[in-house]
Parts: C-alpha cells; sequence; structure tokens
C-alpha cells in the first residue's frame, strides 16, 4: 500500500526542547515526511503557522508563553487541520481524552519512535483519506469512496457495516484489531453483544 | 442524634423503678413495724380481757392477782361504773383523786371515744356495769370523732390510684422539663462531637453553664484541623514531587527511547550495535513503566487519583491490552494466548477503563520484566454469577513459594524491609492491587498452571 502521498503533508512540530525536537524530526525525516517546519514557543509557532500552512501539527502542552491547548485553539481559527498532543505531564491523560479539545491524539513522553511514526499516520490517513480512497490488495481494490470492492473484474457494493469494518481495518494495517474495537467501528459507542452480528459478516483482509 | 434520646429513656426507666422499689419498700416498712406494735396489747384488747376477768365477791368486787399485776406495772388505772348507779362500784388502788365518783351519760359517752381528766380511757362489758381503764396520760392519741363520709370510703381505691397517676405524671412532667434543659446544653456537644468524626470544623459559643468544655472541643477541633492541614501539605508535597520528578525525566527518557529506536531499526549498523540499542531501549522502557507506577503508586496511595467508573466490558478490555501488546512486542519473544473460552463475548462491571487497563498491561509487564530469556504468556477471562476473574500467567522462571507468600502479605508499597531491592521489584504488582482494590476486587497471585508466576484478579460484577 502506498502511503507517500501522506509523507508529503507539512507538519509543524512545536516543542520548547530543542533536542527533542532535533529528535523527533530525525525520526520523521528517517520516516520519508519531507515537510517538517519546528518552532520553540507559542509565539513562533502561530508565525509559522500563517506563513507555512501546516496540514498536521505536534504540539507539547507546556510551552514557555503558553500552553499547547490554548496554541491548539489559534491554530484552529487559522485553518482546521488535525493536531497531535506530545506531552510529559502523564497524569494528564485523563483529562486530554475528556476534555476534546479538537485534539486528534495525543502521545505522553517518553514514546517509542514506532509508537510515534503510527499513530501519526493513523491521523493522516483518517483526515486525509479523500487523497486516497482506492486500496489495492492483492487480489482485489478497495474504494471507500464509492464503497466498492473491485475483484476478478466485478465490483461489489459494500454495505455501511462492511465499509465501517473495513475502513477500521484499513485504518490499523499491520496490527491486530480486537473483535470489540471492530463492532466498536461498526455499531458505535454501544458495541456491546453484537460480536455474533460481526461474524455474519463476510470477512475481508485489509493486509498488505 | 440517637444517643440522647436512649439516654434519656433509659434514665425514666431507672427513675420509675426506683419510684417503685421506694413505694415497696416504704409499705414494707410500715407493715412490720405496725406487726411490732404487737395488737395482742392493744389498749381495747386489755379492756375487755379486765372486764372479762373482773369477778365478784361477797364484798365487792376483785381481780386476778396477774391482771392486777399487770396493770400495776402498766401505771393502768381501773374502775367499775354501776350500770344503774353511774358511780363508781370499783376500783383499783392507783386511781388518780383527780377521778370523779359520779358520771352522767354524757360522761360515759365522751370517755368510751375518749379522755378522762386527760387519761386516755378504754371500756370493756361487765354484768353489773362498765369496766374503765385509764392509761397513764400521753400514751395514747385517741381520734374523737372517726367517721368518713361513706362514699368517701367507697370511692378510696379509685381515689387513691388517681392521686398515684397524677404523682407519677407530675415526676415526669418535672423529669421531661430538666432533661430537656440538659439535652438543649448537651446538644451542641453531642454535634460538634459529631463533626469532629466527621472532620468537620467545630465553633461552639464560649458561654454559659458548660463555657469551660465548649472551649475545650474548640481548641480540639483546631488541633485536629491543623494536624489534617499538616498532614494534607505533606501528603500534596510527596505527590507533587513525585510528579514533577517523573515530569522532568520523561523528556530525557524521550529522547533516549528516541534515538535508541532509531538505532535499533538502523540498516547501517551491525547486528550486534543493534542488539545493543535494543537492551538501552528495553531498559528504557522499563524506566517509563517505573515512572508511571511510582507516580499513579502515589496517587492511588493518598487518594489523589480520581477514580471515573462507567459500564466496561472486561472482556474486550482484556483483549484489547493484549492486542496492544502483540502490536508493540518488537521480537516476538513473548507470544501471548488469549485462553478465554470464545463463547465469554463480554463481562460488564463498574470500572475505570484507564486504570483496569493499567493493571492489566502491569501483570503482563511484570511477566516481560521478570523472564528476560522469553516466556509465554497466557491470558484469560471467566466469569461466575457475581464476578469477573482476569489471570495472567507465565510459562517463565516462576519464584518461590515464600516469596509468592510475602507478596500476598505486603499491603504498602512503600513498606521497606530489610531486601529493599525485592521491595521494587513488587511495584507494578501492587498497584494492581490498589487499583483492583479501589474496585472492590482482590488480587491473588499464586503459581500458574504453565509452570510460571500467576496473578488472579476477581473484580465484582455489575
Amino acid at each position: 500500500m502506498k502511503l507517500n502521498y501522506l509523507k508529503q503533508k507539512r507538519i509543524l512540530l512545536v516543542d520548547d526542547e530543542p533536542q527533542l525536537l532535533d529528535m523527533v524530526v530525525s525520526i520523521l525525516k528517517e520516516e520519508g515526511f519531507k515537510n517538517i517546519r519546528t518552532a520553540k514557543n507559542v509565539k513562533q509557532a502561530l508565525a509559522t503557522a500563517e506563513e507555512y500552512s501546516p496540514e498536521l501539527a505536534i504540539l507539547d502542552v507546556m510551552l514557555p508563553d503558553g500552553d499547547g491547548f490554548s496554541l491548539m485553539e489559534k491554530l484552529k481559527t487559522i485553518a482546521d487541520y488535525p493536531i497531535l498532543f506530545l506531552t510529559a505531564r502523564g497524569e494528564d491523560e485523563d483529562k486530554l481524552k475528556g476534555l476534546g479539545h479538537g485534539a486528534d491524539d495525543y502521545i505522553v513522553k517518553p514514546f517509542l519512535p514506532k509508537e510515534l511514526i503510527f499513530r501519526l499516520t493513523a491521523i493522516l490517513r483518517r483526515s486525509y483519506k479523500d487523497d486516497n480512497p482506492l486500496v489495492r490488495l492483492s487480489d482485489s481494490e478497495i474504494d471507500f469512496e464509492r464503497a466498492e470492492v473491485f475483484k476478478d473484474g466485478e465490483y461489489i457494493a459494500l454495505t455501511a457495516k462492511e465499509h465501517a469494518l473495513l475502513l477500521a481495518l484499513y485504518r490499523n494495517t499491520g496490527r491486530i484489531v480486537t473483535i470489540d474495537a471492530l463492532c466498536e467501528a461498526a455499531w458505535g459507542d454501544n458495541p456491546f453483544g453484537y460480536e455474533n452480528s460481526l461474524m455474519a459478516h463476510p470477512s475481508h483482509s485489509a493486509k498488505d | 442524634m440517637n444517643s440522647v434520646p436512649k439516654l434519656i429513656g433509659r434514665f425514666i426507666g431507672i427513675l420509675f423503678l426506683s419510684i417503685f422499689l421506694l413505694l415497696v419498700l416504704n409499705f414494707f416498712v410500715l407493715f412490720f413495724i405496725s406487726i411490732n406494735q404487737s395488737p395482742s396489747d392493744s389498749p381495747y384488747t386489755i379492756a375487755k380481757e379486765t372486764a372479762n376477768a373482773l369477778y365478784k365477791t361477797d364484798n365487792g368486787y376483785a381481780l386476778d392477782n396477774a391482771t392486777l399485776t399487770y396493770l400495776k406495772n402498766e401505771s393502768i388505772w381501773a374502775v367499775l361504773i354501776g350500770d344503774n348507779t353511774k358511780t363508781i362500784l370499783w376500783h383499783t388502788d392507783n386511781l388518780p383523786n383527780t377521778i370523779p365518783e359520779k358520771y352522767t351519760l354524757s360522761d360515759i359517752s365522751s370517755l368510751t371515744s375518749g379522755y378522762i381528766e386527760g387519761y386516755p380511757t378504754y371500756t370493756g362489758d361487765t354484768e353489773d356495769g362498765l369496766l374503765v381503764l385509764g392509761y397513764p396520760k400521753n400514751s395514747y392519741w385517741k381520734h374523737l370523732s372517726p367517721s368518713w363520709d361513706y362514699q368517701f370510703i367507697v370511692d378510696l381505691p379509685r381515689t387513691f390510684l388517681v392521686v398515684l397517676l397524677c404523682n407519677v405524671f407530675l415526676i415526669f412532667i418535672i423529669y421531661i422539663w430538666t432533661t430537656g434543659r440538659l439535652t438543649k446544653s448537651i446538644n451542641p456537644i453531642v454535634q460538634s462531637i459529631r463533626n469532629l468524626a466527621a472532620r468537620k470544623q467545630v465553633e461552639l459559643p464560649e458561654k454559659g453553664v458548660l463555657s469551660e468544655l465548649f472551649m475545650n472541643i474548640n481548641q480540639a477541633s483546631q488541633i485536629l484541623k491543623s494536624q489534617e492541614r499538616e498532614l494534607e501539605k505533606r501528603e500534596t508535597a510527596r505527590v507533587n514531587w513525585i510528579a514533577s520528578v517523573s515530569h522532568d525525566i520523561r523528556t530525557p527518557l524521550s529522547m533516549v527511547m528516541g534515538y535508541a529506536g532509531q538505532l535499533e531499526d538502523s540498516s547501517n549498523l551491525t547486528p550486534e550495535e543493534r542488539r545493543k540499542a535494543l537492551v538501552i531501549l528495553r531498559q528504557s522502557e522499563k524506566m517509563r513503566n517505573l515512572i508511571n507506577n511510582l507516580n499513579l503508586a502515589s496517587k492511588l496511595e493518598y487518594n489523589m487519583q480520581p477514580i471515573n467508573q462507567k459500564k466496561v466490558n472486561i472482556v474486550a478490555l482484556v483483549r484489547q491490552v493484549v492486542v496492544d501488546f502483540i502490536n508493540d512486542d518488537i521480537g516476538n519473544s513473548y507470544p501471548i494466548k488469549w485462553k478465554t473460552d470464545d463463547k465469554l463475548s463480554s463481562c460488564i462491571i463498574q470500572a475505570d477503563e484507564d486504570l483496569v487497563k493499567r493493571a492489566i498491561s502491569n501483570l503482563i509487564q511484570n511477566c516481560i520484566n521478570h523472564n528476560e530469556n522469553g516466556c509465554t504468556i497466557y491470558v484469560s477471562v471467566h466469569t461466575t454469577q457475581s464476578k469477573c476473574t482476569i489471570t495472567v500467567e507465565d510459562d517463565g522462571i516462576g519464584t518461590t513459594a515464600e516469596y509468592i507468600e510475602k507478596l500476598n502479605r505486603t499491603t504498602h508499597y512503600l513498606i521497606i524491609d530489610d531486601a529493599t531491592t525485592e521491595q521494587r521489584h513488587g511495584l507494578g504488582l501492587l498497584i494492581v492491587k490498589q487499583i483492583i482494590e479501589s474496585h472492590d476486587g482482590i488480587m491473588i497471585i499464586g503459581h500458574s498452571r504453565y509452570a510460571g508466576f500467576a496473578v488472579t484478579l476477581e473484580l465484582p460484577k455489575e
């Protein structure tokens, strides 16, 4: 599966620790991300955002001239794009989640490079899925925009549930997805007791 | 406010019991005294006996010696008043001079019920007249008009009962009034002691009879409050200290982990160098877990960790934790086997999702930490009528029965004994215990069916 289009995305990285900035930049570059700008504080971040129009921002929660949450609000008034928080405040996990400030995800420091990359690509894929609605598998193609699978020369229409299930699998490419997560993807926040219904759906594979 | 009415009730009981006992006692004492009055010696009887003992002789009347001696000893005089003559026919030798010779009918009537010249008199019938015994002055008191309204006598039992009831009622009213006053003054004390127990601030007005007591209670409240503040300050300082240290370690550790992770993946390095990078990465992860555990443990310890309970499907939650571990297991040296019955799809409990996730993660991480050469981890969920049971076990090196016993006994992660390194070894597990206990569950550490270490968590169902 090609993810190169995602690696072209403009990323804004804000953290007051220059060494941490260097490290994250090196992780992202190694992974193939090309367009990265960094900022050390709120002021710089706003200036960079104005001029650079990022498509995703990674923000530290504690900055020398303000906090990440209010920075996010300001950034969102300029343009709406996904925001990922990097925080050393582990105890704020719940708060962050509960606040629903509009952040797309958060990572508590310290983190593994793989964790950062996985979360980042997941957000990018989710936010910019329209850029590549076509997923090519070994013997078939899934067109998420049209909700169709192309296999053996014919188009098979997907039901809404099938579409949701395939999308959940696609977004977790290369990882195991629990039956409960699939139920939640298809049946929403109260997925209790749908396991049998899930089993009745035709099984598809979203592996590379 | 139960104790005060209970106390009053008990006192009323004691009061009535005392009154009853007093009445009974009085009755018996009175009875005993009147028995001792020896009714056989009653003047009326003596007068009758003397009248019977009087006999006629040729030259008048006479008494037998025994009766005469008795009368003499008791200083009692006797006269016989003739029926027809109304004069004295016979008398004892000790008759005082003041006693008249002749009697009218009204004299007879008054001496029968009363006195002659101050001497209490008693009469007995004889064939020829009336025998009169005169007792010494002031030896008896006689009721001169012993008559009552008949209805009064008939109503006497009822009257007695009514009076008794009135008395009891009056006593009751007096008691209620006095205890009312007492409880009114005691109530603030009771209330403030209650407040002290509930850790509330107490401030009583320091006046009145009990002002000194009020002052003491106020002082106690202030002491408690300041101690509590001091304790809270210390606890907060401790939690904040741990939080800030762990915060400050996070950023440098991010860099260690970040670069080590990159090196471990780098194709420019030799396998040996990459293995070293992996060791750095693994050790950094251990440090990360330690920081997280330490921070959470200190918060749980001082109840500063909010517990947000909601409906959670524990099967799905455990499954997700397992999958996260599988997804992140880089070297695949710790395979995890899902040993739960496929038919068991849900078990709903009230729980803080993040904390329970943390507990399960800690158990799996514990298996990984203590089996450097790898092991298989088995995770299972069972349910019974009332609880969900989660078991995490491995086929690794396990531990001794003594150490398991020790882990099961330890209640506090800050308790340090001689083997401090071993104590730290159990931090992750003790957090699990704290989390499970905050969910009203229990944690049991033991040997695994697969020859390694096993931990079972039991959580009550919703």
